[in-house]
């Protein structure tokens, strides 16, 4: 990678507050070196000289610079079958209750937003496959979204590394991948037709309205990014995207309670999950 | 193996956004008050027009799109217009307001120094909260202003544990002075205590 003089004050205050107004991402000081990296390499793919140029080129949104340049800031690492406690809670409580009012053959749609590479959505589908015995009763909706263009062309592709199967049983490898090489496996057709990817910005109204309504959404690991003033608001986009009485599930370390007061706290056996309160409309 | 074998309409989220997106903010059931208040942060005179509907608004959530808009707007009317409701008599307005402001400090640290003096006891026991967010040395600057010509010990209490939690080494003189001061309200004086323990620990772990 070309070498580039650090980013002064004003470069990089400039920039994070560019991609802030982009995203709801923040990045303060501390984590300067994690937001150069990135810059550098996206100037050195651009060939663009010094950062003033690349500037240019990213507000002008040349060749789409602008999602390049986001998709360079999403954290996309992810695997199979992460957090599965909140996977035994969907099954063991929250498809349980989502179902109490639905008839058989209804729909039930669930959100994994951000998907990354697909791993999550993929998981919830495997996981119904395999722990729901219900399954085939109901019209399940599973959509994949994220900000990031080149993981959905990554996730609807459905092919896999052994670093993203780690949590995954040879017999559950066996019967939803074909093995492609020594170290790449593909989701089988059927699973992957079974999800659906789009994108989307969940800091943005206009972005989350367009999905609908869901009866459950897994969004972890991506408000701790965000500032207080953009969870807020997308506190309130998911609250408007969960049917009444739907539940949304955070990472491990993110709380709810701590962004909004919209939500009711479900504390369930395997997990703690947000509700949207069910007589509200 | 396919979850779902048919096309589906995938079901609408709330209500659209009226027309008269401000009308709309007092009119019609609580979803579309919610859609109103949420657009309402785009729309000319948004500001006060949020600002009003908070005065008669009672769906808990309505009014919490109605702050968020508010925050979202961030000119100096509408921050004003959120400031005003840390003196309301309805504690959740008066909680709501809090949360709001605690979202924008870029915008709302200009208010402090005067809300750190209001006349109103229970605002300057929000302020000292709304400063908790506020980067540690200008926060622990705010409060010792606030604790060295503070004679309430409620606002001195609140002062005191957001200087637990943030403050660093310059607060110590004003923290021994109001344990001084206080020395008759045990409260207070325990509360001293510990804070200036946690400074202390900390800066010692600083120098580590």
């Amino acid at each position: 990678m070309t070498d580039f003089p650090e980013l002064t004050e004003e470069e990089f205050r400039k920039l994070c507050e560019f991609l802030y107004r982009r995203t709801g991402m923040v990045f303060t000081e501390a984590k300067r070196y994690y937001v150069e990296r990135r810059v550098v390499e996206r100037m050195t793919l651009t060939g663009s000289h010094s950062f003033a140029e690349y500037f240019s080129r990213l507000r002008a949104d040349v060749k789409a610079e602008v999602e390049q340049f986001i998709n360079a800031f999403t954290v996309n690492e992810t695997y199979f079958y992460r957090e599965d406690h909140q996977l035994r809670c969907l099954t063991s409580d929250l498809m349980t209750e989502r179902i109490r009012h639905k008839k058989r053959g209804d729909l039930i749609r669930i959100w994994s937003a951000p998907c990354s590479t697909g791993e999550e959505p993929y998981s919830i589908a495997m996981w119904l496959l395999e722990n729901w015995p219900l399954v085939d009763e109901y019209e399940i909706e599973i959509v994949g979204s994220d900000i990031d263009t080149d993981v959905l062309e990554f996730a609807s592709k459905g092919v896999f590394g052994k670093r993203a199967l780690m949590r995954l049983s040879p017999d559950l490898i066996d019967k939803y991948f074909s093995m492609l090489s020594q170290d790449s496996w593909q989701i089988l057709g059927d699973l992957r037709d079974s999800v659906r990817f789009s994108t989307v910005n969940i800091a943005e109204p206009g972005d989350t309205r367009t999905h609908g309504r869901f009866d459950i959404i897994f969004c972890r690991n991506v408000l701790i990014y965000f500032d207080d003033a953009s969870r807020r608001i997308a506190a309130e986009n998911l609250y408007e995207n969960l049917l009444p009485g739907g539940f949304i599930c955070l990472g491990h370390t993110e709380s709810m309670s701590r962004i909004s007061s919209l939500f009711e706290v479900r504390r369930f056996a395997d997990a703690i999950v947000y509700q949207r309160p069910k007589g509200v409309v | 193996m396919p979850l779902i074998r048919k096309p589906v309409d995938t079901p609408a989220t709330h209500s659209a956004v009226p027309v008269d997106v401000l009308k709309g903010l007092h009119e019609g059931d609580q979803d579309q008050r919610w859609a109103a208040a949420r657009a309402a942060a785009d729309v000319s005179g948004g500001a006060d027009a949020l600002a009003n509907a908070l005065q008669s608004e009672s769906a808990p959530q309505v009014r919490e799109a109605i702050f968020t808009s508010l925050m979202r707007i961030g000119s100096p009317t509408s921050i004003a217009s959120v400031v005003r409701f840390l003196r309301s008599d309805d504690a959740s307005l008066r909680t709501g307001a809090l949360d709001a402001l605690r979202t924008r400090h870029d915008v709302v640290r200009a208010h402090l120094p005067s809300l750190m003096a209001d006349a109103d006891t229970d605002v300057r026991v929000l302020s000292c909260e709304v400063v908790r967010g506020l980067p540690s040395a200008e926060a622990t600057q705010m409060l010792c202003d606030l604790l060295s010509r503070e004679s309430e010990p409620n606002v001195c209490a609140a002062a005191v544990d957001v200087l637990a939690e943030v403050g660093d080494a310059r607060a110590l003189t004003v923290l021994a002075e109001c344990e001084k001061r206080f020395h008759d309200t045990p409260f207070l004086a325990f509360a001293t205590k510990i804070a200036t323990a946690r400074i202390l620990e900390q800066s010692t772990e600083r120098h580590d």
